[in-house]
């Protein structure tokens, strides 16, 4: 018995209060299940609430869907699945190294370096694509790797101005999250092209959509990895390098499992994102890549409040999630027992 | 606690590629565009016009209305969604009954896609075919404007976004109590300290950090809120309930005017960058405090 339980009448308030949160939050996914059950004149008739006691319900919407009157479904679902399982296990695995490093290394550089980086990216586009007439994906590349090169050649020598340090750099992987997407996405949309003209496909291809995922998870992947890095205990690391372990056993052996229930968290957060995301599916993908929020979306769209077929989809959307979100609960519980241990 | 080790380059490298990859292109086209009139349709040549799209932007009333309209949004949707999310984390590590069921069950709306969620709520709130209504006239109310009056169609959307939020913030705070060790709660058990007590000087001040990531997160992510205000009231009544984002998509994708739209982003971005600053700011002193 832990020594946080409630007891009395505190314990019976909780589970009010938990109960209240539990109608709350069940009622508009019961609503979507019985509403794709329906009939379109049942729909339009008014609320109706238990299937076979105050409606008949049928399998319409279902059939259309699975059918694939309403877009290609399966196809859909199993470009959902694989770019957003593979993207956020990428995203999970490299952010937390580089969160890791962050909370545990120190890192050094000047201002300038980071400006140096930002003045010839900017420069040597502009540069580029005006003054040379290269295409924009030409004058891309070029100008990030004169750019990040000089950064880096930069940081080697002793600069003047500020001297910038791991939360700076914290603070540049989160900032990353700030820009609106809209923008994001129309000018991701851009660059594909551009290299899409260079003979490397990445509109509506798997390794377009999954990059582009795991760079809009990765800030989020680490800013809270960071979190749960920096709670856990060092001297558990000091100790095994008193004794000669490699850096990246400790973080492999000791320090991902011991993090554990912080590691599913940030995995469930990330897929969660990805599987549901809307706006860079929309814009960087069009046929063979879709995603599910955009075939819910569609059902809108085409053929207007047809409230059974709507409901049908966004219930295809939100199943592969409720099992994942059941395993992985099951999982954060071992990983509680694990930490009461310790 | 930090030390130096070579490897570490090798730990952070892949993350700072990856995310300058993507992140510069947007960066530098949306900046250089932003100082350009230019629009797609009808085709006009870029032309050079400076700051002129930022004092456009900056003497436009809708812009500080749909500024103000997004601030109060996040603000108020994130504020609801920490009060209860941390109640609602509370109560499930100290093992309400039912505990598992609620774990699982709390989590689902997250997992549920903005635009499915936006789907659900209009059917729910429909005025004619909608469940709410009908509950509300069965009470006795008479049949209320969820989407159409602008005060109601704020509401609607908070409560929306609180609905599919805060289990985020469930997910992060429980992670975070369960990292909590137990012998400071033991020995505060030994002093007779009420769970009041054990709350206030304890649990709040050890999750602190997390609590700070959490919000600060959220706030970040309800100031970019498009999908569900443009499926839920297309920005409307009027332009009421119009988010920075949606105002941004509305300039960009419907008029096709580029300069402008990446001009408000960059407003957008100094906007949620200085929010973030004063955040951080204010609350680094008690972080610091409890180290």
């Amino acid at each position: 018995m832990s020594a946080r339980a409630l007891t009395g009448s505190r314990r019976w308030l909780a589970l009010a209060g938990c109960l209240v949160w539990f109608a709350f939050t069940l009622f508009p996914l019961y609503w979507a299940a019985v509403t794709s059950f329906k009939s379109p004149i049942g729909v339009v008739g008014g609320a109706t609430y238990i299937p076979f006691v105050d409606f008949e319900p049928t399998m319409t919407a279902w059939y259309e869907l699975f059918s694939g009157q309403r877009g290609g479904f399966y196809d859909t679902f199993t470009a959902s699945m694989i770019v957003g399982l593979s993207a956020s296990v990428a995203a999970t695995a490299i952010g937390s190294m580089a969160a890791y490093a962050l909370v545990r290394f120190t890192f050094r550089f000047r201002l300038l370096s980071a400006l140096i980086f930002v003045v010839v990216a900017f420069g040597g586009f502009l540069l580029g694509r005006n003054v040379m007439g290269l295409g924009q994906g030409i004058a891309l590349i070029y100008a990030f790797i004169a750019a990040l090169a000089l950064a880096v050649i930069s940081s080697r020598f002793r600069l003047p101005g500020p001297e910038l340090g791991n939360k700076d750099i914290v603070f540049w992987f989160v900032s990353q999250r700030m820009f609106p997407p809209i923008v994001a996405a129309f000018a991701l949309y851009l660059m594909y092209t551009e290299v899409g003209k260079l003979g490397f496909k990445l509109v509506d291809s798997y390794i377009g959509l999954t990059f582009a995922y795991i760079a809009f998870s990765l800030p989020i992947v680490i800013w809270l990895m960071r979190d749960f890095f920096e709670a856990l205990p060092v001297e558990v690391e000091e100790a095994a390098m008193v004794d000669n372990v490699p850096t990246w056993r400790i973080f492999f052996g000791i320090v991902l499992p011991m993090s554990k229930p912080g590691l599913i968290a940030t995995f469930m957060i990330t897929l969660a994102f990805v599987w549901n995301e809307f706006l860079f599916a929309l814009f960087l993908t069009n046929s063979k890549w879709q995603t599910l929020p955009i075939l819910v979306a569609g059902q809108n769209s085409q053929r207007g409040d047809e409230w059974w077929s709507i409901s049908a989809a966004a219930l295809v959307a939100i199943i592969p999630m409720m099992v994942m979100a059941g395993v992985l609960s099951r999982l954060m519980r071992s990983g509680l027992l694990l930490g009461a241990i310790k | 606690m930090t030390r130096n080790d070579p490897i570490k380059h090798f730990f952070i490298w892949p993350a700072l590629l990856i995310v300058l990859i993507i992140s510069i292109f947007p960066l530098v086209y949306s900046l250089t565009t932003s100082f350009m009139s230019m629009r797609l349709v009808p085709p006009t040549p870029a032309r050079f016009v400076g700051f002129g799209n930022y004092v456009e932007l900056l003497s436009n009333p809708r812009f500080w209305h749909v500024a103000g309209t997004t601030t109060l949004i996040a603000f108020l949707s994130v504020g609801l969604q920490y009060v209860i999310g941390l109640s609602v984390a509370l109560a499930l590590n100290a093992r309400v009954p039912g505990e598992g069921l609620f774990r699982f069950v709390f989590l689902l709306p997250m997992l549920v896609a903005p635009v499915a969620v936006a789907l659900i709520a209009r059917q729910v709130l429909n005025p004619t075919m909608g469940p709410l209504n009908e509950f509300m006239t069965f009470l006795g109310f008479p049949n209320l404007p969820f989407l159409t009056q602008t005060s109601w169609a704020l509401g609607s959307i908070i409560v929306v976004e609180v609905w599919q939020w805060t289990p985020f913030v469930i997910l992060m705070l429980l992670a975070g109590l369960q990292t909590l060790p137990e012998d400071v709660y033991e020995a505060a058990a030994l002093e007779n300290a009420s769970a009041w007590q054990q709350f206030r000087d304890i649990t709040f001040p050890m999750l602190l950090p997390v609590s700070v990531a959490v919000v600060f997160i959220r706030l970040i992510e309800s100031y970019k809120i498009i999908d569900t205000v443009f499926v839920m009231t297309g920005g409307g009544p009027g332009i009421s309930t119009e988010t920075l984002t949606l105002f941004a998509y509305q300039e960009g994708f419907k008029k096709f005017n580029l300069g402008y739209t990446s001009a408000l982003s960059f407003l957008f971005l100094i906007v949620i960058t200085v929010i973030g600053m004063v955040y951080l700011a204010i609350l680094r002193p008690y972080l610091e405090k409890h180290k």
